[in-house]
């Protein structure tokens, strides 16, 4: 629009806040302020000659609008300019909002990042971690631990069996471990006690693939034997690693259960995770999650690998790590943790 | 084991709802597994652990619910059918011998004039609401004394046995008996049976034979109720392949002493429902009779095991509620007369008396686990084990593994765990000459063959990830395979698609030979082992993009791209590459160095670079180069060659065919001067001219 002070300091204002709205540019601010506060044939000079003309009465009036005028737009320019200058790019700028050329990293299986905390739980209390082989044979397997051939208690643990023995000491290896104990008796006949240990890995049973089982899942087992280890040091060291998988508010609750090579024995629940005990589906509205079996090493036990019963007692836990993985992260279908499907996989960070 | 409150009811006055009782018994051995409605009455299902046979009855379950509650157990059921009396009048011709006192160990039997019907409705009910399906009154009162007393019985229609005498002896070989179910068996000499004059008429223990079988016809029958050896049972019962509530009860262990008192209880119901009435004495034949066991433990026994104390007055209690006598023994009698029972041998302590229904109950740590559970594990402190000694290391495995782990983490890929049995097909390609480990009874097809490579459960995972639209894919294991020598622990790696993360700047390129051979070594570096790589034949290798890696002269792994058919039977793309590594990490760690390694001090004097560029023949290897470089500054030891490396190879436009252009960075350093330009003119000189009288080839 054309240069004209007669529309009225109001108007010209508004007409200043329009073009200074479109203006993108130092040189686009630059012609922007001649045209209204310069020296010559701008606003501001064409409100000063109508001062010039004007009565006495309306030079008042005018006077003051054409000050007005001029401070109000050396102010918005300023500001303009200073608005310009923080977006202006510096030489060799890059965008900085394009993602940025990250180097590979692998996610973490689920399974090994809880077996790696349950190490560490452990360590930190003092005990060694082992291994042990996968192939067993019957007697550490099973026979040592209290499960003659004809047990019922046999039948808990369906067995997959070798077609050919591998070789093995002292006999050939005839079937894949059920549990991680049969490493724990090989550990105790050729170390006298004190025994502090946790013996750790995959393990095997004849079950059929559904929500909560696979033929092949991990195990972490734990065994202390002494002088004088009882029922309460088993209940404050699961305690203590209850509450550093599940948090520091974890309560325990041992249930009397059977196990052939431990008496008494204990199904131990931790509280409901997601409920804390009030009762949800998760937890079948009991308030409580069984996550591990235990008990006092049975003396049979003992007798098998040449402890004597009456100088030493020790405690036996053994978790499922699959378990502790589903409830830590909800994960409902065990299935998942075998399927190494990347997008399951890659949420797990290291 | 499903037990309804109401006949529970007839044995303890249990107060509260099933939900409460459920509650309260899964903390003390119980476990509820369920409540099912029954009318106003409940039925619950507590999972019976296996020690515990006596708990597969209505008593059990009661005495359990007694002493949890601190109630008594009425001896006698109550509620309907309890009138009437054991043994009947007359005399009856039947005598029962066992041959067999080993296997059974007690024979009571009865004879009864009955009349075969329905049994009554309430008696139905209860049958129903635990389980069973209601027969005829006969059945019914054996199946009902089974449920409420936990003692199996039998009934035989008695014109259907030959002969006056019951007879319990091993099968004849070869015998023929069908069972109730219907079906013929052959027996054997391990097996038990009850015969009468001629030939069985029911497995011990395991089922009746259907000739004997109650009818609506049957007049009279003769009553079984026995003792069975639980070995031998649960031997017959698994080689015929056949249970019933009778096997899985005498295969867990039966009452020795309950026989009879289960027998009066069905004669009792006999009369009392109208079904019959006994004929003759009740015959007990029992020629090995229950001694109850004795245990001695010392008083402090149980609260040393524990770790909490049992007041002495509660111990007496549960003990006694459950059915065990107690005798308190002064501080001398303690470690007499059977001491090697105790626990420790100092101070006063218990003399129990184990009834015959508890099995289970042997030593005194069984005792003590009575006491314990009965009086609240609720009540245990939390205490932590002392420590006496420093711990011994952990498996070695356990931390190199983890080093491993967090290498191939670093190069992208991804941890997987997959099954270490796989189905034959894929097991056959890693084979080779070796071997599979087979599984005698594998659940399925799918899981027949115990790995002999880690690859087959990876290449199976890129297929899964292929099939959920997944093309770049990488992934690697740590776990075990296994060959009839035994079992290793491997790592592998299975990677196709880009050889890096996609990104808007950049140069795309699939992985390639050269991206696994980088993995190789820089495990192989890892475990500071000096890898060499030579050609491989592996048949599941693409040949010519396969190397077998070796630490000294010993194989440790393979590396290579996987031959497209191996990875189109498991449903991959032939157009997908997949570039795999396997390492035996047991082989590596054995040829690994091991001991101290000290720090290299870094050289005083400057290094001396220079490049060398040659026309070669294509087909020669750049490790000859690299050999006939090293041999020849051999001559020139005083310039020492300290490093030899491939910057660039080409081939195509400007280079004739046949012919591959070679680039190699030489580095010279001494460790006691710098070295002068003369000296390194003359070395190259030396090394240029082996290259190309050797080699044949041009320097560029």
């Amino acid at each position: 629009m054309s240069i004209d002070p007669s529309v009225g300091y109001d108007r010209a204002l508004e007409l200043f806040r329009a073009e200074l709205a479109v203006v993108r540019t130092d040189a686009e601010l630059q012609a922007l302020r001649t045209r209204w506060v310069g020296r010559k044939g701008s606003w501001v000079a064409a409100f000063m000659d109508l001062v010039g003309r004007a009565t006495p009465d309306e030079k008042r009036l005018i006077g003051r609008h054409a000050n007005d005028l001029k401070r109000a737009v050396d102010a918005a320019i300023t500001e303009q300019q200073d608005a310009l200058a923080a977006t202006r790019r510096p030489a060799g700028a890059v965008d900085i909002t394009l993602p940025g050329r990250a180097p590979l990293l692998g996610g973490r299986h689920p399974l090994s990042l809880v077996r790696e905390q349950v190490q560490e739980i452990f360590s930190r209390l003092g005990y060694q971690v082992l291994e042990g082989t996968e192939v067993e044979d019957d007697y550490h397997n099973f026979e040592a631990l209290n499960m003659p051939a004809d047990h019922p208690a046999r039948d808990m643990q369906d067995t997959l069996y070798l077609e050919r023995p591998l070789p093995g000491s002292p006999q050939p290896l005839t079937l894949l471990r059920t549990h991680t104990s049969a490493m724990q008796i090989r550990h105790m006949e050729q170390h006298q006690p004190p025994v502090r240990l946790v013996a750790m890995g995959p393990v095997y049973r004849r079950d059929n693939l559904d929500l909560t089982h696979t033929p092949m899942f991990h195990q972490c087992e734990g065994l202390v034997v002494g002088a004088n280890i009882t029922l309460a040091d088993l209940k404050g060291t699961l305690t203590s690693m209850a509450r550093a998988l599940f948090g520091e508010n974890q309560d325990l609750r041992f249930r009397p259960s059977f196990f052939p090579y431990t008496e008494p024995s204990a199904e131990v629940d931790i509280r409901c995770i997601r409920c804390q005990g009030s009762g949800c589906p998760i937890c079948k509205r009991t308030g409580w999650l069984e996550i591990l079996g235990s008990g006092m090493v049975h003396p049979a036990v003992f007798e098998y690998v040449g402890y004597d019963p009456d100088r030493v007692t020790g405690f036996a836990f053994g978790m499922g790590l699959e378990r502790v993985a589903m409830l830590k992260w909800n994960i409902e279908d065990i299935r998942l943790l075998y399927e190494n499907d990347l997008r399951f996989l890659e949420q797990f960070g290291q | 084991m499903k037990v309804l409150l109401s006949w529970i009811r007839d044995f303890v006055d249990v107060p509260g709802t099933a939900e409460e009782i459920g509650a309260r018994m899964s903390l003390r051995g119980l476990a509820l597994e369920g409540i099912e409605r029954v009318g106003d009455d409940a039925v619950l299902d507590f999972d019976v652990t296996a020690n515990r046979p006596d708990c597969l009855s209505i008593r059990g379950v009661a005495r359990e619910i007694a002493t949890a509650y601190g109630l008594a157990l009425s001896d006698k059921a109550g509620g309907p059918g309890k009138a009437g009396g054991a043994g009947g009048s007359g005399q009856e011709a039947l005598t029962v011998r066992i041959d067999e006192p080993e296997l059974c160990a007690r024979y009571v039997a009865a004879i009864a004039d009955v009349t075969v019907g329905p049994s009554p409705d309430w008696m139905q009910t209860r049958l129903h609401a635990c389980g069973v399906r209601p027969i005829n009154n006969i059945v019914d009162i054996t199946n009902y004394v089974l449920l409420e007393l936990g003692q199996p019985m039998h009934a035989f229609d008695r014109s259907r046995l030959r002969g006056d005498a019951i007879v319990v002896r091993r099968a004849r070989a070869a015998e023929k008996l069908t069972t109730l179910d219907g079906k013929a068996r052959t027996l054997d000499a391990e097996m038990l049976v009850i015969a009468d004059a001629e030939r069985a008429a029911a497995i011990g223990g395991v089922m009746g034979g259907a000739e004997s079988e109650v009818s609506s016809q049957t007049r009279q029958i003769v009553f079984e109720s026995a003792w069975f050896k639980p070995q031998s049972v649960r031997a017959t019962s698994k080689r015929l392949g056949l249970r019933s509530e009778a096997s899985y009860r005498f295969e867990r262990g039966a009452d020795l002493a309950g026989c009879a008192a289960a027998m009066d209880r069905a004669l009792e119901l006999l009369s009392s429902i109208g079904a019959g009435h006994a004929r003759g004495p009740v015959l007990d034949v029992h020629p090995a009779p229950y001694q109850p066991r004795q245990i001695t433990l010392a008083a402090e026994a149980a609260n040393r095991l524990l770790g909490m104390t049992v007041p002495a007055e509660d111990a007496d209690r549960i003990l006694r509620s459950l059915g065990f006598r107690v005798r308190q023994l002064g501080a001398w009698q303690a470690t007499a007369p059977d001491a090697s029972l105790s626990i420790g041998s100092e101070g006063a302590g218990w003399q129990v008396e184990v009834p015959g229904w508890r099995v289970d109950v042997v030593r005194p740590v069984d005792v003590i686990e009575e006491v314990g559970r009965h009086y609240g594990f609720e009540h245990l402190p939390a205490t932590f084990p002392g420590v006496e000694h420093a711990p011994p290391p952990s498996d070695p495995r356990i931390a190199r593994d983890a080093r491993v782990r967090r290498a191939l983490l670093g190069m992208g890929l991804s941890e997987a765990i997959t099954f270490a049995f796989i189905d034959t097909a894929a097991a056959a390609p890693y084979l080779g000459e070796q071997a599979p480990v087979m599984l005698a009874n594998p659940l399925s097809e799918k899981f027949t063959t115990l790995r002999p490579s880690l690859l087959a459960g990876l290449v199976d995972a890129v297929s899964h990830n292929r099939r959920h639209g997944r093309r770049d894919v990488r992934l690697f294991e740590i776990g075990t395979r296994f060959s009839p020598a035994g079992e290793v622990r491997a790592a592998a790696c299975v990677w196709t698609g880009l050889a890096s993360a996609d990104h808007w700047s950049g140069h795309r390129r699939d992985v390639d030979f050269f991206d696994v051979k980088g993995a190789a070594e820089q495990l192989c570096a890892l475990m500071k082992a000096d890898a060499q790589f030579a050609a491989s034949t592996r048949p599941y290798l693409v040949p010519g993009r396969a190397a077998d890696v070796a630490v000294n002269g010993a194989n440790v792994g393979i590396i290579g791209q996987l031959d497209p058919a191996v990875a189109a039977q498991r449903e991959v793309p032939t157009t997908d590459a997949i570039y795999v590594l396997e390492f035996n990490l047991d082989a590596l760690t054995a040829q690994a160095p091991s001991g101290v390694r000290f720090a290299t001090p870094l050289a005083r004097h400057p290094s001396v670079v220079r490049d060398v560029s040659i026309l070669v023949d294509d087909t020669l290897s750049a490790e000859s180069v690299r050999e006939k470089i090293r041999a020849a500054s051999v001559t020139t030891r005083d310039v020492p060659l300290v490093d030899v490396r491939e910057f660039d190879r080409y081939q195509g436009k400007g280079i004739a065919d046949g012919k591959a252009s070679l680039s190699l960075r030489l580095t010279f350093q001494a460790p006691d001067r710098t070295l002068t330009d003369n000296e390194i003119h003359a070395a190259m000189n030396t090394i240029v001219t082996a290259l190309t009288t050797d080699l044949g080839a041009i320097q560029r």
